[in-house]
């Protein structure tokens, strides 16, 4: 027996009972009736108490029944509990899968609700601390919610009203699911003795409980011991159709064009035609209706295969936009109806190459697609406003031939020659003779680059800070590399361009033309703006201490400020959809969160989940209350007993 | 001018008889279970001899004797000298007593109209039948009182006196009882009134008003609310009379006792009249006065 919330009782006991008494105890305010003469009545209520000698009794026996009628209402408000189980008290923790496949509504309203359901009652059916009990048998529970990385919501605590707190505000993400990280985070708590557990320590493990679909991607990184883990499959429909992946892109020819790939996948056994629908800025541009075939099982019936339909648009649009493609068929789950790209407008570059004199590197860039290209010599660039520079950037790429600047305004740096000074990169001695032994073909600075022939009359040996890349080598020293540093990026080659082979080599066009490209990209708005959900918005090269405003789906005006180092780092994001980052005194910036998860959106409940080859079946009921609330049970009594007091007062009464 | 009056006054007593009922009652007269004496010479029989029709006894004569009574067929066979005794025929006095405390008025039909209406009748059949009528009222004393009438004149007078006391006023029976006596005279019947619900003074009272000379009849009129309340709740019943109150909570045996005190105090009274030789007579105050009148009062033998 234990109660649930005994304070409330008590309060209300305090509150009520003074004042039945004082009801039953105030005057009667009685109707007056006149009559002919009261000599008869008197003699009749003298009888009446001659007669029944236990007037007194039955007087006061509707307040007495009144008050038991108090009492049971109260203890009911008091909230006791018949526990049914017994032993000494236990540990659990609820792993709570909170990832897209959880949002799917085929159990109404969503599984997320309905595995919090279940929580809730696990939690209900727990022993709590017994009120009037010396010895302290209560249950403790933690709770962790999990997508791609475990939140522990509650450590381990038998406080029933927190608990219930806690699975409540869980709320569904948009993100993958592994389970790795929370039944690491879950051992490690386990180990450690709750907030309430004295001086007790885990003698006996946890007890792990897992409320999820199934769907968790990394089963073969988990272990766990025999009955370690129970798990309730929560889910029963697996009728999905789900935007798997979708790219955008302009066309290299003309930046006018935009080429829109997407994959819609069918997780349903029936093959299903759906509508597709792009837009771009909330304005339809184009629908197509798609046949998707089912999915395909496979005879072993783990790896089935979703139907799978590429589908491509083709348009023209000059501006920046949000482009978004929906599949408007309804289906379980939501978030993976719609996949968004940003589309940054067609952009040109402008660079300044500062340099005494060099035809090679002049004629290489002019080569290259660029807005423009201006020149300027060394002490032209000297006395250039740095500050113009930095906050206007009138510049996407600086490009330094030979020359060490004496200060750096914030720009994107393609370096030839001697490192700038300030930006942790030692020059300690020249080397001379190297050929390259090793380069980084997929990185975009270096696509399509074959640097074999390249060979270095005489180059600085150049030691780099630990944070830097490098992106190809001589035998006794990097070659190129990328530093960044204060808001700049440096893309570092560690050596005189006329004291090499390289002009002769075709490998060198390309390599002006990736990396002013890639430093391009890497100015403002032509960052990454697509990402994955769980990814964090990044913003680099603002003013340290930038306040920006973070908005997006279900929220906006999120105050943000950048670090010391100029970066905006906005980690929550959990839900698909278009974020906004806005800045003071420049444009908008956006990014789309996708979920693009061909694994989330496989939302088929699995009756059984293989750890590290060992299965383990779900639960083949809902969970149940282990205990008995007798709340009713006093409130029937309260009934019975204003039932009584009404027969009694009627007989008492009747004429 | 005489007559006109009579029916103003005539008119005034169906205000409580109506004219049925009144011509039913011409029919009836008043008897007393006791030949009773009396002054002036009536209709009725009394014990002494007297002038009448009505052969009694022969006697000698005696000297002094009136002529005109001796027997002279007698004389003539007997040569005796025999006087014919008559018996005296006597008027009948008829004294009706009702009760105006303020606890008259109260009830459903009310008590008063019931007694009212009562008197009225009885009144009716002694005037009517030539006998003599005193109707006395009284609450804490007697409060008024229409001496020795006789005859149908006196029919208005009587209904304006019934329809005139107003019920009020705290009663005192005991008083009330001395008052009437003092001023009793003669011989009688006498018809007391009330609901005889008198917190004291009952039994004193009572016996003050039994004598050889007057056939009491006691009637009591209870309203239905006091045979059987019905009545529910937590009441505070109030005396109209002296506003005594009493708290009570009606309960079932609440009710029980009571009516067992009713019927105890209605015997009681009733017990106290038959050792007495009075007769006794509980009526309620819904019934129908006629019914009462010409049914029960027949069967006591008050009216014939």
């Amino acid at each position: 027996m234990e109660w649930l919330t005994p304070l409330t009782a008590l309060y209300a006991a305090a509150a009520t009972l003074p004042l039945l008494l004082l009801l039953y105890f105030l005057k009667l305010k009685r109707r007056e009736q006149i009559i002919s003469s009261t000599l008869l009545w008197k003699r009749a209520i003298q009888d009446l108490q001659v007669n029944a000698p236990f007037q007194k009794l039955r007087r006061n026996i509707l307040l007495l029944l009144q008050l038991l009628m108090l009492l049971a209402i109260l203890l009911a408000l008091a909230g006791p509990i018949l526990s049914l189980t017994t032993g000494p008290s236990r540990r659990f923790v609820l792993l709570i899968d909170r990832s897209a496949s959880m949002s799917a509504n085929d159990i109404e309203p969503t599984r997320l609700d309905a595995a919090k359901k279940q929580a809730g009652t696990f939690v209900e059916s727990l022993r709590g601390k017994t009120f009037f009990s010396l010895k302290d048998e209560s249950d403790q529970v933690m709770i962790i919610a999990f997508d791609d990385h475990a939140k522990v919501m509650c450590n381990f605590t038998s406080d029933k009203h927190q608990l219930h707190s806690t699975i409540e505000a869980i709320t569904a993400g948009d993100g993958g699911s592994t389970l790795a990280e929370a039944i690491v985070v879950a051992r490690a708590f386990a180990q450690s003795p709750g907030t309430e557990a004295n001086n007790r320590s885990a003698e006996t493990p946890a007890q792990l409980i897992l409320f999820s679909d199934g769907r968790i991607r990394d089963v073969e990184q988990i272990a766990v011991g025999t009955g370690e883990l129970i798990f309730n499959c929560i889910g029963k429909s697996q009728q999905n159709i789900a935007i798997t992946a979708m790219q955008a892109r302009r066309s290299y020819e003309d930046p006018d064009e935009i080429s829109v790939f997407a994959t819609i996948a069918n997780y349903d056994t029936e093959e299903t035609t759906c509508d597709v629908q792009l837009s771009i800025n909330d304005n339809v541009q184009a629908i197509k209706a798609v046949t998707i075939p089912p999915q395909k099982t496979s005879d072993t019936g783990v790896a089935a295969q979703p139907g799978k339909v590429s589908i491509d648009f083709s348009l023209s649009h000059v501006d920046p936009g949000v482009l978004e493609v929906r599949q408007l068929q309804p289906d379980a789950l939501a978030c993976d109806d719609a996949a968004w790209a940003i589309l940054s407008p067609p952009r040109k570059l402008t660079v300044l190459l500062v340099t005494a004199g060099n035809v090679v590197l002049e004629s290489a860039l002019k080569a290259c697609p660029l807005a423009g290209l201006e020149l300027c010599s060394p002490d032209e660039f000297e006395v250039m406003d740095f500050g113009t520079i930095s906050v206007e950037q009138p510049y996407d790429v600086i490009v330094l031939d030979n020359h060490i600047p004496a200060q750096l305004p914030k720009c994107r740096y393609l370096v030839f020659g001697h490192p700038p000074e300030g930006i942790d990169v030692l020059v300690p001695e020249q080397l001379e003779n190297q050929v390259i032994v090793d380069w980084r073909p997929r990185h975009p600075v270096l696509k399509y680059v074959n640097l074999m022939n390249l060979f270095a009359a005489k180059c600085f040996k150049i030691t780099l800070p630990r944070d830097a890349e490098t992106l190809a080598e001589f035998g006794q020293s990097p070659a190129l590399a990328l530093v960044r540093r204060k808001g700049s990026i440096f893309l570092l080659a560690g050596f005189d361009i006329l004291q090499t082979n390289w002009p002769f080599e075709p490998s060198f066009i390309l390599f002006c033309y990736n990396a002013t490209a890639f430093l391009g990209t890497q100015a403002g708005q032509n960052q990454e703006t697509n990402l994955q959900v769980g990814q964090p918005i990044i913003v680099e090269g603002l003013a340290p201490e930038t306040p920006a405003e973070v908005s997006g789906p279900g929220f906006s005006g999120n105050e943000i400020k950048a670090n010391a180092a100029g970066t905006i780092r906005f980690p929550g994001i959990d839900k698909v959809g278009v974020y906004g980052l806005k800045v003071p005194e420049q444009p908008l910036r956006l990014f789309a969160v996708n979920l693009l998860d061909s694994q989330e959106s496989n939302i088929e409940p699995m009756r059984e989940i293989i750890l590290s080859g060992q299965a383990i079946q779900a639960q083949d009921n809902p969970i149940s209350r282990s205990n008995l609330p007798l709340w009713p049970f006093l409130v029937g009594i309260a009934l019975i007993l204003a039932l009584l007091e009404w027969l009694i007062y009627n007989s008492k009464v009747r004429i | 001018m005489n007559r006109i009056k009579t029916a103003t006054h005539r008119r005034r007593l169906t205000e409580l008889l109506d004219p049925d009922f009144m011509s039913r009652l011409d029919s009836l007269d008043l008897l007393s279970r006791k030949i009773l004496k009396s002054k002036l010479q009536g209709e009725r029989r009394s014990k002494r001899r007297g002038q009448s029709v009505e052969f009694a006894d022969h006697r000698p004569y005696v000297a002094g004797d009136d002529l005109r009574f001796v027997d002279w067929n007698i004389y003539g066979r007997l040569e005796q000298l025999f006087l014919k005794l008559f018996l005296e025929e006597q008027d009948l006095t008829i004294h009706i007593v009702i009760d105006i405390s303020a606890s008259l008025s109260l009830g459903e039909p009310a008590k008063e109209l019931f007694i009212k209406k009562l008197a009225a009748a009885l009144g009716y059949v002694s005037l009517v039948n030539n006998n003599r009528l005193t109707i006395s009222s009284f609450s804490e004393g007697v409060k008024g009182q229409l001496k020795n009438m006789r005859g149908r004149n006196y029919i208005g007078a009587m209904a304006e006196f019934l329809l005139t006391s107003d019920c009020e006023g705290p009663s005192h029976f005991d008083s009330s009882c001395r008052q009437l006596v003092a001023g009793r005279t003669g011989s009688g019947i006498m018809i007391v009134l009330s609901d005889f619900l008198f917190k004291e003074g009952l039994d004193t009272g009572l016996r003050r008003l039994i004598s050889r000379q007057y056939d009491l009849y006691v009637i009591q009129v209870l309203s239905p609310e006091e045979l059987a309340p019905e009545i529910t709740g937590d009441l505070k019943l109030v005396d109209i009379e002296d506003d005594d109150t009493a708290e009570i909570t009606i309960s079932g045996a609440l009710l029980k006792y009571y009516k067992r005190n009713i019927t105890a105090y209605c015997n009681e009274l009733k017990e106290f009249c038959a050792r007495r030789g009075a007769a006794y007579v509980l009526a309620n105050s819904a019934d129908s006065v006629e019914s009462l009148t010409l049914n029960y009062l027949r069967r006591i033998r008050l009216l014939r």
